[in-house]
């Protein structure tokens, strides 16, 4: 369960000791980038890319299949129905009754699919390589006021926490017979209230004592904040800064000005 | 142990634990090799430093973990196959923090929600929560929403929740944690009535001094093993086994410890017991 709710991983990578904005900033090129190509060969390209990096920050294909087991399904899901719901094209290569299955649109479910996995494993690089602490550093460097970034690294802190309460809860109930999976969606729905108020009632209380806790560390004292750990950046982060926004730029200039399909 | 002849021993059975292992996903072995029989009508102790498979083994008695090895025999049944709703019939499990299973408005409601899960007959539920509402002394709380209680009152109605459950085996989990001396004192007496009304009592514990005044079993847990299981005096009198355990007898115990030189004997467990020893050894009141 941690595992699933923190994907990070420690390891001594250049991925991993990268300046966080600049892994931030690569995410975001290389996602815009799963949307500028249109072409399966280019997507399958972009694909093998992410992995070859996922496999330089020692990431095993085995715990990224896991995490990315939904994405996974999702992927199974668009191959499947992209081709029941779009039945422009020829040549036809099955029907049944109104539905036409199509080449073009196989092909298009297909590229569809490739386009989702780029999305995911490229921000699942992100999520493996960098701690939330450097995550939530890095956006409030980038301009994010402090306060959210605190609330976010104490939110993305007890997910676990609450994964463990939620589980205790669950038990608690089950011992005086109630049986969650039991009934109709309604019922179904009305035995989850006998979870959810205990949660939520100690959620309130954790937030609360949580305040105080930072109160009384003197939270908020001074008005500007100083770090035990500044980010900087090094030469570097500079070179792979450069290497990206050429690995955004020239497929965009093929694309655009060269007019190559890709 | 005096064996008793007239009632057949298969019969008296409540819990029956045999060769019990349980190794959580992560891979942490919490329990290697539990055997363990309950007789109905007992008062055990499950005592054990922080992390010895306490909690776990109870878990494993109502079902809501399922052994990796071994089994559970609840009344001469195995456990396996059976819900937890089903079990809960017989064992009731009163966890460690009342306010994991707190939720209704009002703390009649909360103490009726247990039976009614279990599908008692309407008649039965009223008699059974009136009786549960009774025993905890919850009269003047019946209308009051069992959040705004404090929490010794709050453990007052997760305890009342599972007595109007009306299970044969009652596992409480720490039931004393955060109470004052006077309401635990007052809840374990409350225990004691249940456990002379014929009901069998699992108290899981690190407090010794209530081992000492209450259990007339104890069940030392270390490591996820039965490490010692006997009267709370055998318990007590080797302190070094203790200590394996993260544990240390109660101070009566200890102090009797010290003054064995004197001719004190070093398994007294009560302060009426010391007194009595001293005294004899005084030579004469």
């Amino acid at each position: 369960m941690p595992g699933f709710v923190d994907l990070y991983t420690e390891a001594d990578t250049f991925l991993h000791r990268m300046d966080p904005r600049v892994k931030i900033l690569a995410v975001i090129l290389l996602s815009l980038l799963a949307f500028v190509l249109s072409g399966l060969y280019s997507l399958l390209v972009l694909l093998a890319f992410i992995f070859l990096l996922l496999f330089l920050a020692r990431a095993t294909l085995s715990r990224t299949l896991f995490a990315l087991k939904f994405v996974l399904r999702f992927m199974v899901l668009i191959i499947i129905l992209w081709p029941i719901f779009d039945p422009s094209g020829t040549p036809v290569l099955a029907s049944f009754g109104p539905v036409k299955i199509t080449e073009p649109a196989v092909w298009r479910g297909v590229t569809s699919a490739a386009r989702v996995g780029c999305l995911a494993t490229v921000w699942y690089i992100l999520m493996f390589t960098t701690s939330q602490r450097d995550l939530v550093r890095a956006l409030v460097k980038m301009g994010v006021r402090f306060d959210f970034g605190l609330a976010l690294a104490i939110s993305l802190r007890f997910l676990p926490t609450f994964g463990a309460l939620i589980d205790s809860i669950k038990d608690a109930q089950r011992a005086r017979g109630l049986e969650l999976a039991k009934g109709g969606p309604l019922r179904r729905s009305r035995n989850y209230v006998a979870v959810l108020v205990p949660t939520i009632v100690s959620a309130l209380r954790t937030a609360d004592s949580l305040s105080l806790a930072l109160q009384s560390r003197a939270y908020g004292a001074r008005a500007d904040r100083t770090y035990l750990r500044d980010l900087r950046m090094r030469s570097s982060d500079g070179l792979v800064l450069g290497i990206l926004i050429a690995i955004f730029v020239l497929p965009i200039l093929a694309k655009y000005m060269l007019n190559i399909d890709i | 142990m005096i064996p008793s002849a007239s009632v057949s021993p298969k019969r008296q059975k409540a819990i029956s634990v045999r060769g019990l292992r349980y190794t959580y996903e992560g891979g942490v072995e919490a329990l290697r090799d539990i055997n363990l029989d309950i007789t109905n009508g007992e008062y055990v102790a499950i005592v054990g430093g922080n992390g010895s498979g306490k909690t776990t083994l109870a878990k494993n008695l109502l079902g809501l973990l399922r052994p990796t090895d071994g089994e559970v025999i609840i009344e001469d049944r195995p456990a396996s196959g059976r819900a937890v709703a089903e079990i809960a019939k017989i064992v009731g499990y009163a966890f460690q923090n009342p306010d994991h299973q707190l939720f209704c408005a009002t703390v009649e409601e909360e103490v009726r929600f247990g039976p009614l899960n279990l599908g008692f007959p309407e008649t039965e539920i009223e008699k059974k929560v009136e009786h549960a509402i009774e025993s905890m002394n919850l009269d003047r709380f019946r209308k009051t929403p069992p959040l705004s209680l404090r929490l010794g009152e709050r453990r007052r109605v997760s305890i009342a929740s599972v007595i109007a459950m009306d299970p044969r085996v009652f596992i409480l989990d720490e039931p004393t944690t955060g109470l004052d001396a006077q309401e635990a004192s007052e809840l374990m007496g409350k225990l004691r009535v249940l456990n002379e009304e014929g009901k069998t009592i699992i108290l899981i514990t690190h407090d010794m001094k209530l081992v000492a005044e209450h259990a007339k079993r104890v069940v030392v847990m270390s490591q996820g093993r039965v490490l010692l299981d006997s009267d709370p005096r055998g318990a007590f009198s080797d302190p070094e086994l203790l200590r394996q355990s993260n544990l240390e007898p109660p101070p009566v115990t200890l102090l009797a410890h010290r003054l064995s030189e004197l001719g004190i004997p070093k398994d007294v467990i009560s302060p009426e017991e010391l007194v009595f020893q001293i005294m004899r050894v005084r030579g004469g009141p």
